[in-house]
């Protein structure tokens, strides 16, 4: 269990390390020379990562094998990739509020606003399975709807920088986890109505997980959030941004407690993940190549 | 000498009130009250403060502010949770 979390956290480092300067490259690119031309770049970027990153080339053969159910060729891992970076690259658009690039089909839409309807607050559950950032496009058309985002503390920082640079003008609240006081905000927030945002595939170091079958096997998914929703007795409404290709988006909602249930207090936590990794599964297999945990999950 | 010697009354009240809401399988005197809550010490993670938070305003009526900076000094022990509630509880 300590080699798998810490095998995670190297991942997580390691992506971070990169980060810095190549958003700062990514988000010139993709303003100045626009999205034709930095998808061609992607090109060449996906090659040299699928050659030169044998731990997550590992695990997204890992991976593509459960979904796809056979062994997976170099086109697979290399869409895999791809479906990655440019999934990347237009959340530079998105952030940028540069929506109408896309076509975006949402489903489910008035579920969150039906969760939303007693004022207050809802959970709203995703995974790192295509895009989140495609919420912007439910926040712009739904202007009352007040999104909080709960990620760790680092990631925070880093993200706060970025969004500077991308556009200073987004207002992206932010709760930032591993601090002892960081859940009552999330109550707080909560109380003035907002939708609660937090990608509960991953766990936080230190945390509670627990085990699930995900895709034929045994899989770590952290225990915390689903308490904390049964905790604070709020709706929890699961959210997949799925990248189609293209310019294509498809955004989907789906209560995973439901109206009857007032909240999530007739329901155990176990159920609730239960629920969850039945979802998260579904929406693998509705979209394989969308799955961004690029390391050992099964561990 | 026990640890719970060295508890105040409030830390003691205070200290089975978390233990009873978190079903925590330890000796009340056990705990020294300077311990850390979180992460070491008695191995809280947030979810668990939250519900502390929780119990806390329900019991002593004490509101903990999201935004309150102190929040990370408050939760850092027994002890400096238990002197906060004294000074602001309204139950």
């Amino acid at each position: 269990m300590s080699r798998t979390l810490s095998q995670e956290q190297l991942w997580l480092q390691r992506s971070e390390r990169g980060t810095a300067s190549v958003i700062r490259l990514v988000v010139w690119v993709a303003l100045r020379l626009g999205r034709p031309v930095a998808r061609a770049l992607l090109w060449p970027v996906c090659a040299y990562f699928v050659t030169f990153s044998p731990q997550s080339r590992m695990a997204s053969r890992d991976y593509l094998t459960r979904i796809l159910a056979r062994r997976p060729h170099l086109g697979d891992l290399f869409r895999h990739y791809f479906t990655f970076a440019a999934c990347v690259l237009d959340r530079v658009y998105l952030l940028n509020d540069q929506l109408d690039r896309f076509d975006i089909e949402v489903h489910g839409e008035p579920l969150v606003l039906d969760a939303l309807q007693g004022g207050d607050g809802c959970f709203l559950f995703g995974a790192h399975l295509g895009s989140f950032e495609v919420l912007r496009s439910l926040g712009r058309r739904q202007p009352g709807i007040q999104v909080s985002l709960v990620m760790y503390e680092d990631n925070a920082r880093k993200i706060n920088a970025v969004l500077n640079a991308i556009n200073p003008a987004l207002a992206m609240d932010i709760i930032a986890l591993g601090r002892s006081g960081s859940m009552i905000g999330v109550e707080s927030r909560l109380a003035q109505g907002h939708c609660i945002g937090l990608l509960v595939d991953r766990g936080l170091k230190g945390e509670g997980m627990v085990r699930r079958d995900f895709l034929g096997a045994p899989a770590n998914f952290p225990l915390g959030p689903f308490r904390m929703a049964i905790l604070l007795q709020r709706p929890v409404v699961v959210m997949f941004g799925l990248y189609r290709g293209g310019r294509r988006y498809e955004v989907h909602f789906e209560r995973l407690t439901q109206a009857g249930e007032a909240g999530a207090e007739t329901i155990s936590v176990d159920q609730l993940l239960d629920r969850y990794v039945a979802r998260l599964e579904h929406y693998c297999r509705l979209a394989p190549f969308n799955w961004f945990n690029f390391y050992d999950f099964w561990h | 000498m026990s640890k719970a010697d060295s508890q105040t009354l409030a830390e003691k009240s205070l200290l089975d009130l978390i233990i009873r809401t978190l079903n925590l399988e330890i000796q009340s005197d056990a705990v020294d009250p300077k311990d850390a809550l979180y992460d070491e010490g008695l191995g809280l993670d947030s979810i668990d403060m939250l519900e502390i938070a929780l119990a806390v305003s329900q019991t002593y009526g004490v509101k903990l502010n999201a935004d309150d900076e102190n929040n990370l000094k408050i939760f850092s022990s027994l002890r400096s949770l238990s002197s906060f509630i004294e000074q602001h509880r309204s139950k």
